[in-house]
């Protein structure tokens, strides 16, 4: 086998070059077209910022009810007693937990506490993201996740701002520790392979429902972790109810909205501690 | 009629092939078994966490959607620009391009946690998400390739025995011009919106900009096609006859030069306008906890930088260089390095920097670390024995070098 001898002349005339330059701007162009037209992804993302209310079903809560919680910082003394709960009714995994607590300090070097669930926000990244509607706003606000439909990318996981996604990574075997102590198992273990997140008890919210007990008042209604808080620093029930404890306690104190800037517009609002953040 | 100008092969087993075989072997056997580990024992065999949700899988799913776009791009040179004299070139790019694409599949389908539900995209529709977008262009543009590269395929001997097939082929070479133009736009719109699936992620600030599709889609179209130079080349060196005419191979590394010139222009005033001018607090946090806890330093400046942008430039584009194809090929090794660097930084760095969402402490959760483990090597090592084996069988089987056009 010779290799044959390369001796080339090479004939690249002017006009081949340009044109090749000519198909990468014209890409660069196309490109540039598709992500800042009206195609792209991100003017997707302002118009929904804008006009959230008029979407049909789409996003935020666009029916009668819109189940949010206000959670005092002030109030809350780190028992981690909503952790607890939270993880018997829903058969979370502990080292997953879908409620975390944690101590902090405010800027004056002030601790208190901080507990987060999913914000169940209404312009939630987790739910524009996901490639099959696996995760979903319902008519009340809530997002939900079908466990089902799931194909377990984890993109969801990735866009979520406030780090409240875990995802399945094995089958589980583990013995709940808090189980029977904190309450029982409510729902079903989630598969191998999906996401799962903080669903705000979605199933006591609609067994509640149909019995005629409202969210937030009757307990039977109401997300497990605001039962069992101690000190009531977690409080449930229908922002679009002006006389609900919600929306009462949203009018009448400041509020704060962790990473507000990101427009997420959770349904869970913080009250500051009395000595400031 | 083409099929009498194909050079009929019989196939001599020499012993460099035999072992060429073997390692490709040894490589597949290896992907196979860390697959099956994968499938038994779900994705937590993997060194991927919830803080790195996404490593190296993704990182072969982007690299080798991106190398795959000379496939896109050569095809819109020859049938929309009208540059007939790069035919020679088009099968080859197809035919990389449709390995490409496969191999991420492949990838992509151990990397979700539920491989049994690939198919749901294409059932429960979230036109909203780019992710969605990125699985039907994926689709629709793997066939196309399937449909331009068909009478490729029915030319080898194999298909004497079935002349219906190569009819059917020959209508659709007929309509490879139109199969181009939409495998272009289709191209155009998902090689993007890879990039847009980290610039609209709102949570996560150094990803969080509208260059991110832009970038991605320039170095597909900068990388792609030199690959496929390369490959040609290589394959000339292995197989000692002339495969494509060298002048239209450097042309094609000469377009890359400018392609990457161009790339490595906007990369570097995209890292000046958010690092240097920009410095938005949160973004120059993220950059100095990248720096402080990862090679992120070496891996950027030096590894996508120098190594695959500035070198393959010189290669490319320089005189003294650019008519000696081992320093195009080395230039073209370089780039795909660069790009495939690139992706990784911009998944696994993204990733490793926590979230600032609590209202008193910065990072409430460690910086991610994150490195591949055996079994994700494993299945790497698979995917790299696929394309080998792809490109050997095509090599040996196929006419990628021979158009009818040629003999007009
Ligand atoms: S907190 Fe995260 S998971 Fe919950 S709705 Fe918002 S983005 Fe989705
Ligand atoms: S992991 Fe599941 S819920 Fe999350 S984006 Fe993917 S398919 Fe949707």
């Amino acid at each position: 086998m010779s290799k044959k001898k390369t001796k080339v002349t090479v004939e690249i005339t002017r006009r081949d070059v340009l044109t090749l330059a000519g198909v990468a701007a014209g890409s660069a162009a196309a490109a540039v077209l598709l992500t800042s037209g009206p195609l792209s992804p991100f003017s997707a993302l302002k118009q929904e910022q804008l006009d959230v209310e008029q979407e049909n079903g789409g996003h935020g809560a666009t029916g009668d009810h819109h189940w949010g919680m206000v959670i005092s910082l002030d109030q809350c003394i780190g028992c981690e007693y909503c952790l607890r709960a939270c993880s018997a009714v829903n058969d979370v995994k502990t080292d997953k937990p879908w409620n975390i607590v944690v101590e902090e300090k405010n800027s004056a070097g002030h601790p208190f506490y901080f507990s987060r669930p999913c914000l169940h926000c209404q312009n939630a990244p987790c739910v524009e993201v996901c490639p099959v509607k696996a995760t979903y706003h319902r008519e009340d606000g809530l997002v939900v996740m079908d466990y089902d439909r799931c194909i377990g990318c984890r993109y969801c996981e990735v866009a979520c701002p406030y780090d409240a996604r875990k995802f399945n990574w094995e089958t589980r075997d583990d013995v709940n520790p808090y189980i029977p102590t904190w309450g029982i198992a409510e729902v079903e273990r989630r598969p191998r392979g999906v996401v799962e997140k903080c669903t705000f008890c979605i199933h006591r919210i609609d067994a509640g429902l149909k019995q005629g007990l409202t969210p937030g008042v009757h307990p039977e209604a109401t997300p497990a972790c605001v039962n069992i808080c101690p000190v009531g620093a977690r409080v449930f029930g229908d922002l679009k109810d002006p006389n609900s404890q919600v929306s009462i306690l949203v009018k009448n104190n400041p509020t704060v909205v962790l990473r507000e800037e990101l427009g997420t517009r959770p349904s869970v609002l913080y009250l500051p501690p009395k000595e400031g953040l | 009629m083409a099929t009498a100008t194909l050079e009929t092969k019989s196939l001599k087993i020499s012993p460099g092939l035999l072992a060429w075989f073997a390692l490709i072997g040894i490589l597949l056997l290896i992907g196979l078994i860390a697959a099956v580990q994968v499938f038994l024992h779900g994705l937590e065999i993997t060194n991927m966490n919830d803080t790195v949700p996404w490593g190296l899988w993704i990182t072969i799913d982007l690299s080798a959607i991106a190398l795959g776009a000379g496939a896109f791009t050569l095809s819109a040179v020859v049938y929309l620009f009208g540059i007939k004299r790069f035919q020679p070139i088009i099968r080859l790019a197809v035919f990389i391009g449709f390995i490409g694409y496969t191999s991420a599949l492949l990838t992509l389908i151990l990397d979700i946690g539920r491989p049994d539900r690939f198919w749901h995209p294409w059932v429960y529709w979230n036109i909203h998400s780019v992710l969605w977008e990125i699985t039907w262009c994926i689709t629709i543009y793997l066939t196309i390739m399937v449909f331009e590269f068909l009478p490729v395929v029915a030319e080898a001997r194999f298909f004497d025995r079935w002349p219906w097939f190569r009819k059917i082929a020959s209508l659709l070479h007929g309509a490879a011009p139109f199969l181009a133009l939409l495998g272009l736009m289709i191209s155009l719109l998902h090689q993007s919106s890879l990039g847009a699936t980290y610039g609209i992620v709102k949570a996560r600030p150094i990803w969080f900009k509208p260059s991110m599709p832009i970038l991605f889609i320039l170095s597909a179209v900068a990388v792609g096609p030199a690959l496929t130079m390369a490959v040609a080349f290589v394959m000339e060196w292995v197989m000692g006859k002339r495969t494509v005419p060298h002048d239209i191979l450097f042309t094609i590394a000469r377009f890359c030069g400018f392609g990457l010139l161009l790339y490595g222009y906007l990369r570097f005033w995209d890292t000046m306008a958010v690092l240097y001018y920009g410095r938005t607090p949160s973004v120059i946090e993220a950059w100095t906890l990248l720096q402080e806890s990862t090679p992120y330093n070496f891996s950027f400046w030096v590894l996508e930088l120098l190594l695959g942008i500035v070198l393959p430039v010189i290669f490319f584009l320089t005189p003294r260089f650019n008519r000696r194809p081992p320093f195009l090929v080395i230039g073209a090794a370089l780039a795909v390095m660069g790009v495939i660097v690139n992706r990784w930084n911009v998944t696994v760095s993204g990733l490793t920097v926590p979230m600032d969402y609590s209202p008193g402490t910065q990072y409430l959760t460690p910086v991610g670390s994150y490195f591949p483990n055996l079994p994700e090597w494993g299945v790497a090592a698979g995917i790299i024995g696929y394309a080998f084996l792809m490109l050997t069988l095509g090599a040996l089987f196929l006419p990628l070098f021979s158009t009818k056009e040629a003999h007009h």
